[in-house]
């Protein structure tokens, strides 16, 4: 009797021994393991007794089971949100698993829907309900103002999905650039006045007047003009701007690895130049400017010689 | 040639040559070439007129004429092209720059000649010595021989050629060409190109020419020279060897001054005064030895362009290297190393320049007329070549709805073109790649012609100014008559401010406006003229390479 007793309580200890050993080997490997890692694990385990014990983890919701090209493999479930799921139902952890997937680039609505196979007004409500109890937030995303997508409540969404540095509110700040861009001109400029004044030999002087996106960069941040923190990967896109400008040229040189400002042993160096040409002659007359260009004809209703462009200019 | 074109030849005939030459040559323009009884017929003018127009329109080398197509013995035909009569557009440009470069007797020398189409050397120096003793102070007169060197060495520099002598149609002549007879070799063939000047060997030589003394005074006053003047009107009537050999002006080579001069402003411009000048060195020693068409000039060592440099520049060896590695390293690419012989061979890449240059036009008719951030799109999409709508606009960081607007506006002015892909082929919106894009050859000839509707309206719209106050004028110039001969009748003061108060202080007022307004509209047409310089010598380069 007694030794039954006993048998039955070692094998109780032993489930409980069992389900630790396998929390413990999957906290071990955060990636998730396969039925082989317990396995060899503990040998002299009987399968029938691995099943148990880890159909009672995963019913108790402490594992996940999750399949890949290798065939299942248990995952720890992350406790934290465990206790933020309790008291919701199967359909809510459902989505909450959805959009926990989707990490931070969001999921759509309509997407959670495919993937969860829920009617859409029920995935509203538990989107509600979700948001609600602070585990998920919308965020709208600049690639399309009406579109929202969902993401975890502790998540920094993907610049893909906030658009980074430039815009605010899913609006293109189109004046901080141009502030930027001015800043950024002015920097290159000053640097080739400079350089222009220095008097030395010509090829000093060139090289004097370029800037590294690195400089650029914290001459930026120490203005203090913008409020969020930019990249140099920022800084580059505003002085790509100033080079579609016509204001700037670039070039690439090598650089020893470790230099500051240097990316993959190559430095991007800008400087500011001058323009070619003055404005051309065409666009110095009315008629260059013209919006009724195309219409005009002596004789006709817009013509040459009534045209009041053409007086306001000459009286000008 | 386009309705453009034509029309701003009309104006410019009519301008220069008058109405019945206007309507005669835009006939021929249109209509191209024709014998002398369709342009009577057809334009309704009489014969003489139609023969004296041609007369002008040879003259000036803006007509040819060969016999007809139809074989031996069909009535000769009228040709004329459009850019002979464009250039008169560019008739200031040539004056001034042989006025900077040769003086006031360059300028006049061709001024003479482009008024009068084409001159025997004698003659025209005969022409430009007394105009220039007319305007010296008294008692000082120009000599012939001075303005001979002058003429001479424009026809060194190339900037004179000889015309091409006569070789069909030869008996009737330049002065009598419309009779419409005698085609010269009966097996000439049917239609041959007119042959250009610089094929005949004695293109830029420069005749013998017995011309001794002085320019004469209209209005000569010297008494006691009845020797000299008796001699030079025995002179006058002398031939001076040269007959039969005229001159014209050398557009091309003016043409290629222009381009070198565009060249070096724009180096000045983007690097600084001395790479310009050395670029200007450059440019001024393989202007003998670079043929016209060139795509770059021969390879010039550095030593040699160090020993060319005029002492002034004060340029010491080393800073020259250093300049001319600043020029190759250029993005803008004026400057191209050949090679590393005689401390490195350098050439000036002018198709290059040119074509650079006409892209900087484009821009900045893009920058003025649709703002600087439309021109951040043009040139990004001129750099990128095809770019998606989303691409333009994270590139230049401009918003949607703004890119949208601009790329828009600019794809309906034809300065951006759409390109689309279709994945599949029913070419379904939601399944086709919209690719802008911008083709410089074509957006430059369009902007070229715009140039010329410019050109023609701005010059429509000087002649209603001054048709509009021509009142004005006339009586203003009876005055000014009135007053001088009251002057040399030697006449009160009181008479004189008297006539002077006939026109009153308003009227003296619109006079002003007036000839600001002129001026004005005078000085635009010659900016226009150099974006249509720069534009016309890149469409051409690029025609010639291709």
């Amino acid at each position: 009797m007694s030794e039954v007793k006993l048998k039955k309580e070692t094998n109780i200890l032993d489930v409980a021994e069992l389900e630790n050993r396998i929390k413990e080997l999957c906290q071990q490997f955060p990636h998730g393991i396969t039925d082989q890692v317990i396995q060899n694990d503990m040998p002299h385990l009987e399968p029938q007794q691995r099943a148990m014990a880890i159909n009672k983890l995963l019913s108790l919701g402490q594992l996940d089971l999750l399949r890949n090209s290798s065939g299942l493999l248990y995952r720890m479930k992350d406790t934290q949100s465990n206790s933020k799921m309790k008291g919701s139902d199967n359909q809510e952890k459902l989505v909450y698993q959805v959009i926990e997937d989707a990490g931070n680039k969001g999921i759509w609505s309509r997407d959670i829907r495919f993937k969860s196979n829920l009617p859409l007004t029920e995935v509203n409500k538990i989107l509600k309900n979700l948001e609600s109890k602070k585990l998920i937030k919308a965020v709208k995303s600049v690639a399309a103002s009406k579109k929202k997508v969902y993401m975890l409540y502790n998540l920094q969404p993907d610049r893909s999905v906030t658009g980074g540095a430039w815009y605010s509110d899913q609006d293109f700040e189109s004046e901080f650039v141009e502030v930027l861009n001015q800043q950024c001109f002015k920097f290159l400029q000053s640097k080739a006045e400079t350089a222009r004044d220095s008097k030395q030999s010509p090829m000093v002087q060139r090289n004097s007047s370029f800037a590294t996106s690195h400089e650029v960069w914290k001459y930026i941040c120490e203005l203090g003009i913008s409020k969020v923190d930019l990249s140099m990967d920022d800084i580059e896109t505003i002085l790509n701007t100033l080079i579609y400008d016509g204001k700037v040229e670039m070039t690439i040189i090598a650089a020893k690895e470790g230099t500051v400002g240097s990316v993959d042993g190559q430095m991007k160096l800008y400087r500011g130049v001058n323009a070619v040409i003055q404005p051309t002659g065409l666009v110095r007359t009315p008629c260059g400017l013209c919006p009724v260009f195309d219409d005009c004809h002596e004789g006709g209703e817009i013509s040459p010689s009534n045209c009041i462009y053409m007086t306001e200019w000459l009286d000008f | 040639m386009t309705a453009q074109e034509v029309r701003l030849c009309g104006l410019l005939l009519r301008e220069h040559f008058g109405e019945v030459v206007e309507k005669v040559g835009t006939h021929l323009l249109r209509g191209g070439a024709q014998n002398l009884r369709t342009i009577i017929h057809e334009t309704g003018i009489s014969l003489d007129l139609v023969k004296k127009s041609l007369c002008v329109l040879v003259q000036h080398g803006a007509c040819v004429f060969s016999s007809g197509r139809k074989g031996p013995g069909s009535p000769t035909e009228y040709r004329t092209s459009c850019d002979r009569i464009l250039r008169i557009l560019r008739y200031p440009r040539y004056i001034y720059t042989a006025k900077t470069l040769y003086g006031d007797t360059g300028e006049l020398i061709i001024e003479e000649l482009l008024q009068r189409g084409h001159m025997t050397m004698s003659s025209t120096v005969k022409t430009v010595a007394d105009r220039l003793t007319q305007n010296m102070e008294e008692g000082r007169c120009m000599d012939y021989s001075e303005v001979a060197t002058a003429f001479a060495k424009l026809v060194e520099t190339h900037f004179l050629q000889r015309c091409p002598p006569m070789v069909k149609a030869g008996t009737t002549g330049s002065a009598t060409p419309a009779t419409p007879a005698t085609p010269g070799t009966p097996a000439a063939p049917v239609s041959t190109a007119p042959p250009t000047p610089e094929s005949f060997p004695d293109c830029y030589k420069v005749p013998h020419m017995t011309l001794v003394g002085r320019g004469k005074r209209q209005l000569c006053s010297e008494e006691g020279e009845d020797q000299r003047n008796a001699k030079k009107a025995r002179m006058d009537s002398q031939t001076h060897g040269d007959e039969g050999i005229s001159w014209q002006v050398n557009f091309e080579r003016f043409h290629l001054h222009f381009r070198d001069q565009a060249i070096i402003s724009a180096v000045a411009n983007k690097c600084d005064q001395t790479s310009s000048e050395i670029l200007r060195t450059m440019l001024r020693m393989s202007e003998v030895t670079t043929s016209p068409t060139a795509t770059c000039t021969k390879p010039l060592s550095a030593n040699e362009i160090f020993r060319s440099l005029p002492t002034s520049y004060n340029i010491a060896r080393p800073i020259l290297d250093q300049y001319l590695t600043l020029l190759v390293d250029d993005p803008m690419e004026f400057v191209g190393k050949a090679g590393e012989s005689g401390g490195g061979m350098y050439v000036v890449n002018l198709h290059t320049a040119l074509a650079n240059l006409a892209r900087a036009t484009l821009e900045s008719v893009v920058q003025e007329r649709f703002g600087s951030r439309s021109a951040r799109i043009f040139r990004l999409l001129l750099r990128k070549r095809h770019l998606e709508q989303k691409q333009v606009e994270d590139f230049a960081m401009i918003p949607a709805k703004e890119a949208k607007d601009m790329l828009y506006t600019l794809l309906s002015q034809n300065l951006v073109q759409l390109q689309e892909i279709p994945k599949t082929p029913d070419f379904a919106p939601s399944r086709t790649f919209y690719l802008y894009t911008v083709n410089q050859l074509p957006t430059a000839r369009m902007l070229l012609q715009n140039c010329y509707k410019t050109v023609a309206n701005l010059i429509e719209r000087r002649l209603f100014e001054s048709k509009e106050s021509k009142r004005l004028l006339e009586k203003s110039q009876r005055i000014e008559a009135i007053l001088a001969s009251l002057q040399a009748s030697g006449a009160e003061p009181e008479q004189l401010t008297e006539v002077e108060e006939m026109i009153t202080a308003t009227e003296k007022q619109q006079l002003e406006a007036l000839r600001l307004h002129i001026n004005k509209l005078d000085s635009a047409e010659n900016q226009v003229d150099e974006s249509i310089f720069l534009i016309e010598s890149y469409v051409t380069s690029t025609a010639s390479t291709s």
